[in-house]
């Protein structure tokens, strides 16, 4: 320790100074362009997969693996957002521009739903017999059964091509509009000729937190509709009441590692080298490790109650998703998504050390596309229940496809992460962020 | 066990903990090692200058926490699998499924009860005397507003008069000495 020597004065112990400029640093436009080289590559890669047998249906579903977990982050940076506007906290204002800067990406997942809604017949079952007739007709042909034809029809209200691009436009613009009005705000706050004071304070809080309450709500909402619509309804016969917060858990979870990931690498740097200390990313560790538990607790809940009710409507979802192969994936996923994180985040010196925390954040986001993976991939007939590899290469897709997909949308992010200074000026918790460690 | 007396050590008061911190660090540099420093509330930086050894709060936790999962994992297999085996809708007997949560509520009583109990071990409590408390600037401050720094006379290096030079070149309130 360098600075524990110094024989006069307490220098070390006083508040530190705000950088002069708090512009994002200049490597961020590196890091851009080492994700836009690997994305290319991966992409090159990915269409040598459309000349494999089933090569094209595996990159539409990888694809959509891809897109899911990339409204993962633009959605649930919006929901930790608003809550961080709801909670207050220190950890908020460190995680404010990240999580702007991603929100920012919500244009960018909406257009990347084009290609999806556009071949949504290759993916859906209710996009491919989009009506009662069609339907019928499938039934007759055996191509599905009558528990699906029946279901289908059932649903047809929200589940047929033109509602579902409803849903999906409101869906987008709510969001959208919620984004926009958060990011403006924050601009204008920090440009408030009143700012530094508590009336300026409590006027942005005051506005930021009425907007934001019913912003989680509503997000919860529009998330649930927007999960049953693209992932959920690939399996269009199963129904779980607890779907909707299971993604909403797994977004808090993937974007907080990647919130993590983002400021412990910027944090090499000015002006986040000031801004991030100990004791906050301690205190990120444990809200990351809040999300760990809450997202095996759902998944368990969910498990365990079809488990006990033991009806055949609803096992068969857990089935395909055990047998034939599928066991491997999803006691890796048991383990990479849980035991990993949980065991490693327990320790406090792990939540407090960068590097590691570096390594465990990228494991995270890893175990959240293998989850992504296990959900979608079963639902398809010649994949439930018997995942292989022999004759079915293209199956590799779902690595290549999600990498071009997150280094283009990370681009991007790191984009609009440079559009603005890395910090919120006009806030309160900006002076007791430059405090020392452990100022009470 | 006899009482024992003579000195305890000499009791150095400050008004911030930064230069309780300071004397801290000072004191540990030139070699003193059986120190203690007294706040009234936690003061990480204090902890650090004292160079104070991790704790086995977390090791008995964790242990206690393994205990309970174990304990009531097996328990069920051995109630439900031996000793009162029962048909429940046809399932196996064992049944790790239904076993979880219980054996998840165990883990958590377990580790909680560890860490609390192992917390007050360690610590020496319940203890009914400390010779600190003989010091009458003591009793008012160290549950308010002032940072002691006591040197004891356990350590080596101890001088009543040496040791009292080096502490009042501080800024301290008083030094005083404090008796078994």
């Amino acid at each position: 320790m360098a600075h524990g020597h110094e024989q006069h004065g307490h220098a070390h112990y006083g508040p530190k100074t705000l950088p002069s400029n708090l512009d994002a640093p200049a490597i961020v436009r590196a890091w851009r362009t080492r994700l836009l080289i690997v994305g290319a590559l991966f992409a090159l890669l990915s269409l040598a997969f459309i000349f494999t047998h089933e090569g094209r249906n595996h990159i539409l579903r990888a694809y959509l693996m891809a897109y899911m977990t990339c409204f993962g982050f633009a959605g649930g940076s919006l929901a930790m957002l608003m809550l961080q506007y709801v909670s207050g906290g220190k950890w908020g204002l460190l995680l404010r521009r990240p999580l702007e800067a991603m929100t920012r990406t919500l244009g960018l997942v909406a257009l990347m739903l084009v290609p999806i809604l556009f071949f949504m017949k290759h993916l859906y079952q209710w996009a491919l017999y989009p009506t009662t007739e069609a339907t019928a007709q499938a039934l007759a042909a055996h191509a599905i059964n009558a528990e699906q034809a029946l279901t289908a029809n059932a649903k047809r209200a929200m589940l047929s091509p033109v509602p579902v691009v409803v849903q999906s436009v409101i869906i987008f613009g709510i969001l959208i509009l919620l984004a926009t009005l958060l990011n403006r705000w924050s601009l204008q706050r920090d440009s408030d000729p009143a700012r530094g004071t508590q009336a300026s304070f409590d006027r942005w809080r005051v506005r930021f937190e009425n907007l934001s309450g019913i912003g989680i709500f509503i997000y919860v909402v529009l998330l649930t509709d927007g999960a049953i619509i693209w992932i959920k309804s690939l399996d269009v016969t199963w129904y779980s009441s607890i779907w909707g917060l299971q993604f909403l858990v797994g977004q808090g979870y993937a974007v907080l590692a990647l919130c993590i990931l983002s400021v412990i690498l910027l944090s090499r740097f000015e002006p986040m080298k000031t801004l991030l200390r100990t004791t906050e990313q301690h205190d990120l560790g444990k809200f990351i490790f809040a999300f760990v538990m809450l997202n095996i607790y759902l998944t368990f809940a969910e498990f365990l109650i079809i488990w006990s009710g033991n009806v055949p409507d609803e096992i068969p979802w857990y089935l395909n998703r055990i047998h034939g192969g599928w066991w491997y994936v999803c006691t890796a996923d048991f383990i990479f998504h849980w035991v990993v994180p949980f065991t490693l985040l327990l320790s406090r010196d792990l939540k407090r050390n960068k590097t590691k925390m570096i390594w465990l954040t990228c494991w995270m986001l890893f175990a959240r596309c293998l989850d992504m993976f296990w959900l979608i991939e079963p639902n398809f007939k010649d994949a439930a229940a018997n995942l292989h590899i022999h004759d079915n290469i293209g199956i590799l897709a779902y690595i290549t496809v999600p990498v071009t997909v997150f280094c283009l949308w990370g681009a991007y992010y790191l984009t609009q992460l440079m559009a603005r200074p890395l910090v919120n000026v006009n806030d309160p918790h900006l002076e007791e962020i430059l405090e020392p460690e452990h100022a009470h | 066990m006899p009482p024992r007396e003579g000195t305890y050590g000499l009791l150095a008061e400050f008004n911030t903990p930064s230069e309780l911190v300071h004397a801290t660090e000072q004191a540990r540099h030139v070699g003193y090692r059986r120190m203690e420093c007294y706040t009234p509330y936690p003061v990480e930086e204090a902890a650090e200058a004292l160079d104070f050894h991790t704790t086995r709060v977390p090791l008995l936790c964790l242990l206690g926490g393994l205990m309970g999962l174990t304990t009531a994992f097996l328990m069920e297999t051995w109630i439900n699998v031996w000793a009162y085996p029962l048909n429940i809708a046809g399932r196996p007997l064992f049944s790790w499924p239904a076993f979880i949560i219980p054996a998840y509520e165990w883990t958590i009583l377990f580790a909680g009860l560890s860490a609390a109990f192992g917390m007050i071990a360690l610590n020496g409590l319940p203890q009914l005397y400390h010779p600190v408390f003989n010091a009458p600037n003591f009793r008012n401050g160290a549950t308010t507003d002032k940072f002691f720094l006591c040197l004891e006379a356990a350590d080596p290096k101890f001088s009543l008069t040496e040791t009292r030079a080096f502490l009042e070149t501080f800024p301290a309130v008083s030094v005083v000495e404090v008796e078994h």
